[in-house]
């Protein structure tokens, strides 16, 4: 798995559009649609809010809080999208849904208006106004900053050229501001902690007064221990571990809910002419790794990452520079990369000869940045609002390189019946639901 | 070169050269001896790698047939690989087994060749291969080294083949354990032997054997899959490290260098004393023997020693006895013949001038005897014969003091006269030499020469009169008043803490063909006399036996 800053490089503008194609742009959603209770196709539980105190939840990632808001794993994710809150979130099925934004609208000449909830507070007490969006956007979109006015304490003003109204959810643009003396960001989320979560300790995200959310205790265990979580009695565990998830199902007191196909692993060389890609047989390569896997399928409008071209991005041809080793490069704590790496290798893929190599985490993001090698297994998000921006933060030499999809991948839930009601967000995010 | 030279030079021949041929045959002796053990021990390891192989190999096939029975009794492979059921599981189980038989390569094909589960390159499932296990079945003793495609780099390894039935279909296993640095150094039993693989690729391999013993190769059966798959021949060569040699040389070297150095500082001391102990009295001897000189011949040639240096010494100083005995002889007789000359010649002068005086006399007394008369008329007529004769005695006086030179009357300036004396005699003889000089002594008339005459012998005198080594001769000037109308006189002492004189030697002093010294003439202290009277001086002496001579002369100085 590629480590969480490193991922972040690559995904961190990868956010959720919505559900089946790539992100519309420029349009305005629907007015914000009020689900009705008796909605659940994203619900992974629906329990009652109040039924426990506490719920256990069992990761397998590490979490950061310097990462917060912008979550690199799937722990990160779920942690993150209980404290933190963007404009709107977009569910499994793709419909935009209000959070800190209660209303929006377009006016005659074109321009969105958002209208801001009115109980939306910071952790600390202070309510969320127009100016703390608009300062907490600013320091990571200037651009985006440019395009916004606050008419009002309650109320942005957004010119929509270039953007798409699902950029609102992306997790980048969470609203947070500086906790005094470091630590996790304030947030504006149904949760909040001060904690961390490492090693024996776990943990712990109080939910705020009136959200009717049990507390939870987060422990973070290595994959390989994942049942364990199970036999420690965690009411979720999210893994994509095979072995833990046969273990969980054999549990009648569990429900094994697969999350959204939400990752997949490429295939980047710099120079394509080097590959082989006759030899490729895309339908054996879910057996060559150890997780829930697929031929990597691109939604309506194909894999995002493949279509630069809208982005501007030149197809240049590719550099007549011969790399000087013939090797697939993965990022050595990634095992279904290593193992994809592999299969490519006994698949001839580079030809007779090539080898693999896992490098460490930060010598893999200079080898990327470099292309010096062969080619890369690389896994990143399935799904973007954004391709554009999120191409962006790849080495320019990918939008002249072969990009070949290999897999999809997704995650599992392993949820205790009786939990509190649990949806799921279009990029495959868990989050508990309040009252 | 020097006998000293020769000495150090050959008693460092001596110590050196049998230490170096020491050393050497040493160093050959342990090299051929060393050389061949390592030989031996090489030649048993390669025997007992062959042992290994086929033990190893003989492992592999134990553990292969325990596969063969589990994967007979196992279910969920029969389904996976007949019914295509249960991939995941197929895929991993060559991985799995390979863990559990302690194999480093394991790969399971089909009939027809396709791999359908490999433990060592998990992911090369579904690739065709059917020529390894066809090549390995047909290498010697069914055992080969093979070269297998990991997805990291290329494993070798030790592998056999072996083949089971399952549903009617025949399936291959190739199993093996990897021959990789540790499985070599496993081989070797200790550092100093080494085991090396030498494959058919390896075009670079190369054996130093200038720096290690090399044992004959061991031709291991190889499988190369980099190119086209083929049964060639690998090379276990054993070496055995020249280094424990090497170092022992080393050793030896240090040893022999330490052992050459004290020996050579001990040799070099010993010479030394050695040369010493012979060359010096010998330095000494030339020494003292350049020193004898008929004017000096007190050089003494003592010695206690009992070799032949001290028979030399002896000899040299018997020598000297007899050389001083003969000078002395010489002068005696150069002193007996230079007066007996004179004596003859001044009686046959004084005989000439006297016989006609004689005759006149003897005729004045026939005339008186014969009348009173005729003596007058005698004496008148021979009057004439005996004032020629008279004359004739005059003259020959007046020509006998002609042989001693008159002095020259000039200015002298005493001091330097007596510094140049003492720094002369200084040289040419050995004594504690003093001077005491007064400041502004006034002019002496005298002839400089005269002066420096007197001051020699009497400074001779006084150093032949030194009865120890430790005795000195002081020659000192003062001024002093008293002279002839109140005219200044200098005097001159020359004192010595000789044995002196008693009375009668000192009546006697100065008479001449005096002396008291064996080798003097007796003259020396009656010219002396004679010299200073004729520069109008005065001389006297103050001595008594055991106590010293002081000669003080007295010169008439100018006026102020």
């Amino acid at each position: 798995m590629i480590r969480p800053h490193h991922q972040i490089s690559l995904f961190g503008l990868l956010v959720v559009a919505a559900c089946g194609g790539a992100a519309p742009r420029g349009e305005l959603p629907p007015p914000a649609p009020a689900l009705a209770p008796s909605d659940t196709a994203c619900l992974i539980a629906a329990g009652r809010p109040a039924s426990r105190d506490t719920v256990a939840i069992a990761l397998t990632d590490p979490v950061d809080p310097a990462h917060a808001p912008l979550p690199r794993n799937v722990a990160e994710r779920f942690v993150f999208a209980q404290l933190y809150e963007t404009l709107v979130r977009v569910d499994c099925q793709g419909r935009v849904l209000p959070a800190l934004a209660r209303s929006w609208e377009q006016g005659p000449e074109g321009r969105w208006t958002v209208t801001l909830r009115s109980d939306g507070r910071f952790w600390d007490g202070a309510p969320v106004t127009a100016r703390d969006v608009l300062a907490a956007w600013r320091a990571r979109d200037s651009s985006l900053a440019r395009a916004i006015t606050v008419p009002d304490d309650r109320v942005l003003s957004i010119d929509p050229s270039g953007l798409s109204f699902q950029r609102f959810a992306d997790p980048t643009l969470a609203v947070t501001k500086s906790a005094p003396g470091g630590g996790w960001p304030i947030g504006t989320g149904h949760y909040w902690t001060t904690g961390s979560a490492g090693g024996a300790e776990a943990l712990w995200a109080s939910p705020v007064p009136g959200a009717g959310l049990p507390a939870l205790k987060v422990t973070v265990a290595p994959a390989s221990e994942a049942r364990d979580a199970v036999d420690a009695n965690a009411d979720l565990l999210l893994t994509s571990d095979p072995a833990a998830l046969d273990y969980g199902r054999t549990r009648s007191e569990y429900q094994d809910a697969p999350l959204g196909w939400d990752q997949t692993y490429v295939l980047l060389a710099p120079d394509g002419t080097s590959l082989e890609l006759s030899a490729l047989r895309l339908e054996s390569l879910p057996q060559a790794v150890h997780v829930e896997a697929r031929p990597a399928q691109g939604d309506d409008g194909g894999f995002w990452l493949i279509d630069l071209k809208r982005c501007g991005f030149a197809a240049e041809p590719a550099s007549p520079r011969a790399p000087q080793r013939r090797r697939i490069v993965y990022e050595q704590t990634d095992r279904d990369a290593r193992d994809l790496a592999a299969r490519l290798v006994g698949l001839a893929t580079l030809g007779r000869g090539a080898v693999v190599a896992g490098l460490a985490p930060v010598a893999f993001e200079s080898a990327f940045r470099s292309g010096a090698e062969a080619a890369y297994v690389l896994r990143i998000r399935r799904r973007t609002v954004d391709p554009c921006a999120a191409a962006r933060e790849l080495p320019a030499w990918v939008a002249r390189g072969s990009i070949t999809p290999l897999i999809d991948t997704r995650t599992h839930a392993l949820v205790r019946r009786g939990l509190p009601r649990l949806s799921v967000d279009w990029d495959g995010a868990v989050r508990l639901v309040p009252r | 070169m020097s006998f000293r030279a020769r000495i150090l030079i050959g008693l460092g021949l001596i110590v050196l050269f049998p230490l170096a041929v020491f050393e050497l045959r040493v160093r050959a002796d342990m090299a051929d001896r060393l050389t061949a053990e390592y030989q031996r021990r090489v030649a048993s390891l390669v025997a007992v790698i062959r042992a290994d192989l086929s033990r190893d190999s003989a492992g592999i096939a134990r553990r292969l047939d325990a596969l063969k029975d589990a994967i007979a009794a196992d279910n969920r492979f029969r389904l996976a690989a007949l019914q295509g059921a249960d991939r995941a599981y197929l895929l991993d189980y060559a991985g799995n087994a390979m863990r559990f038989t302690g194999l480093a390569m394991l790969q399971i094909q089909d009939e027809q060749g396709r791999i359908i589960s490999s433990g060592h390159f998990r992911n090369e499932y579904d690739r065709v291969e059917p020529e390894l296990p066809r090549l390995l079945a047909t290498a010697p003793g069914g055992m080969a080294l093979v070269e297998a495609p990991t997805a990291e780099a290329t494993l070798l390894a030790l592998a056999r083949v072996d083949s089971l039935r399952l549903g009617g279909r025949r399936f291959t296993l190739v199993g093996g354990v990897a021959v990789d640095s540790n499985f070599l150094a496993r081989l070797a039993p200790d550092s100093d032997l080494a085991v090396s693989l030498t494959l058919p690729t390896d075009t670079l391999a190369r054996v130093d054997s200038a720096a290690q013993v090399v044992g004959t190769p061991l031709a291991v059966p190889f499988l190369g899959l980099r190119d086209s798959l083929g049964v060639s021949e690998a090379r276990i060569v054993v070496t055995h490290s020249l280094a424990p040699l090497a170092a022992l040389r080393r050793r030896v070297d240090v040893a022999f260098a330490v052992a050459v150095l004290l020996t050579g500082a001990i040799a070099l001391l010993l010479a030394s004393w050695l040369s010493n102990w012979i060359s010096r009295p010998l330095r000494e001897l030339a020494r003292r023997t350049a020193e004898i000189d008929m004017e000096r011949l007190d050089v003494a040639f003592e010695s206690d020693r009992d070799d032949e240096i001290g028979a030399l010494s002896r000899l040299l100083g018997a020598m000297m006895e007899r050389l001083r005995a003969g000078a002395a002889r010489l002068r005696e007789a150069e002193r007996r013949i230079a007066v007996g000359d004179l004596a003859r010649q001044v009686n046959h002068d004084i005989k000439n001038g006297l016989i006609p005086i004689r005759n006149v006399f003897r005729h004045l007394l026939e005339a008186a005897r014969s009348g009173p008369d005729r003596l007058a008329a005698a004496l008148q007529d021979r009057q004439g014969t005996v004032e020629s004769s008279i004359s004739y005695l005059e003259n020959l006086a007046t020509n006998y003091a002609r042989l001693s030179p008159q002095p020259a009357r000039e200015p002298c300036d005493v001091n330097a006269t007596v510094r140049e004396t003492i720094r002369r005699v200084g040289e040419a003889r050995r004594g504690d030499l003093k001077s005491e000089l007064a400041d502004a002594l006034p002019v002496v008339r005298t002839d400089p020469l005269v002066l420096r005459r007197i001051l020699e012998n009497l400074i001779g005198n006084a150093l032949d009169s030194l009865a120890s080594p430790d005795g000195t001769v002081t020659v000192g000037t003062t001024r002093s008043a008293g002279g002839d109308g109140g005219r200044p006189v200098v005097r001159i002492t020359v004192a010595d803490t000789g044995k002196g004189m008693s009375r009668e030697e000192l009546n006697r002093a100065f008479d001449d063909f005096y002396t008291t010294k064996p080798d003097g003439t007796g003259l020396g202290l009656s010219i002396v006399r004679r010299l200073v009277l004729d520069a109008d001086g005065a001389l006297r002496v103050e001595t008594a036996p055991g106590a010293g001579s002081k000669f003080i002369v007295e010169l008439p100085g100018e006026g102020e």
